[in-house]
């Protein structure tokens, strides 16, 4: 079956760090989507996934963009004049919230916190958030994750003492030395090497465990 | 963009509903069986051409087969089976269908006939073979007693398998014809 593929409009683009920020585009009647999954982004012959950061049911798309240097999509979002309009196909994947009597565990590098957002946003709560970042800036909805988390934990990945109140090494230095044994439903969405790390630790240490990915690149 | 994370590289894979399993996990053995029929299937639309008459058929069975891929990788009652698309016997009569359209242009069946002939009925045999050992490993799925599964958790989908099966055999004779080729029989 094709791809339903809907209009869109860049309404506005909010800072979350010095190289990440929200793009906020309009919402097309009709489209509707479960929190944690992406859309498709088109615009001038390019294509990229992203996942959407907000609830289902708020009037607007949020995508959380971190602006890299040779990323053309990122580029073409940081800098498009606000109004201009895309397309977009979705809602894609299927990495969704699923409710069990094991407790959750959110494990995200950078900007792959994303889905993680939209079900904060929405009605998932009582999770554990571990979020990898390399810089004490860049723990962006941190305010959210505060309210809505039972353990909210950001690991930062580059050495700087003078932070206090983090957690300093990668994820999955977390993960092995802090995470209590037990069996967890396990939500990845990051870079490869981090799905790839946290899933043997989870083979490892948390045999029985649930494990759901969606790679962010 | 990398699409591997080598999270496999151990020997182990994630179903759809979560659970880390041996990638010779019977599960794994019964979806992987369907990817290989599905990748038969893909062999056998090349060979055909874009203008046979079977071609969308085949891609309507090729789509059913994800489908029932993704039923196969999720264990029955759990969270992520919620997700799932529904899958019932009425995919099957879509398949008797087309088997009794084909089956009516096709001289009278005499005997077991060698498999092979043209090369588009040799690779649906080749797919009818692949997908009698779906089957096989979807029996052994469906009489696992470790899951909690309700014992017609699969019905559908062996139904399914079974019929398609008959039709990739009525297909390969079907082929033969078209192309002038008349069925081998087997002789003692």
């Amino acid at each position: 079956m094709e791809d339903v593929i809907y209009d869109t409009k860049l309404l506005e683009r909010r800072p979350l760090s010095d190289n990440t920020f929200e793009a906020i585009f309009s919402r097309p009647a009709g489209f509707e989507f479960t929190a944690g999954q992406r859309i498709r982004l088109i615009h001038g012959g390019l294509e990229r996934d992203y996942s959407l950061a907000n609830a289902p049911d708020e009037a607007v798309l949020v995508l959380c963009i971190r602006q890299v240097a040779a990323g053309r999509f990122s580029t073409l979002l940081s800098s498009i004049p606000v109004g201009t309009g895309f397309t977009f196909s979705g809602p894609h994947g299927y990495f969704v919230f699923r409710a069990s009597a094991r407790s959750p565990v959110f494990v995200a590098t950078g900007t792959g916190v994303a889905p993680f957002t939209a079900m904060a946003r929405s009605s998932v709560s009582a999770f554990t958030l571990l979020h990898g970042v390399r810089q004490a800036g860049d723990c962006y909805y941190a305010t959210l994750f505060r309210t809505k988390a039972r353990r909210y934990v950001v690991c930062l990945s580059e050495e700087d003492p003078s932070v206090a109140g983090m957690f300093h090494g990668r994820v999955t230095d977390y993960i092995a030395s802090q995470l209590e044994p037990d069996r967890y439903d396990f939500y990845l969405c990051g870079r490869g090497e981090m799905i790839r790390d946290v899933t043997w630790l989870v083979d490892d240490r948390f045999p029985g465990s649930m494990v759901y990915t969606e790679i962010f690149y | 963009m990398k699409i591997y994370t080598g999270s496999g590289d151990r020997g182990k894979t994630s179903l759809f509903s979560g659970e880390r399993v041996a990638k010779n996990n019977l599960r794994t053995e019964a979806y992987g069986d369907l990817d290989e029929l599905n990748s038969c299937l893909g062999a056998l639309t090349a060979a055909l051409g874009e203008s046979h008459q079977s071609i969308a058929e085949i891609r309507q069975i090729q789509s059913d087969l994800f489908h029932i891929g993704a039923r196969l990788a999720t264990t029955p009652g759990s969270p992520s089976a919620a997700a799932l698309d529904a899958f019932d016997e009425q995919k099957s009569r879509y398949l008797e269908t087309a088997i009794d359209r084909m089956d009516q242009h096709l001289p009278p069946l005499k005997g077991f006939i060698l498999p092979g002939g043209r090369m588009t009925a040799a690779l649906a045999h080749v797919a009818r073979t692949v997908c009698r050992r779906a089957e096989r490993h979807v029996v052994g799925l469906s009489e696992d007693k470790t899951t909690g599964q309700t014992p017609d958790a699969y019905q559908a989908v062996l139904v399914y398998l079974n019929r398609l099966s008959d039709y990739l055999f009525v297909l390969a004779r079907f082929c033969n014809h078209l192309a002038g080729e008349t069925d081998i029989l087997w002789s003692k």
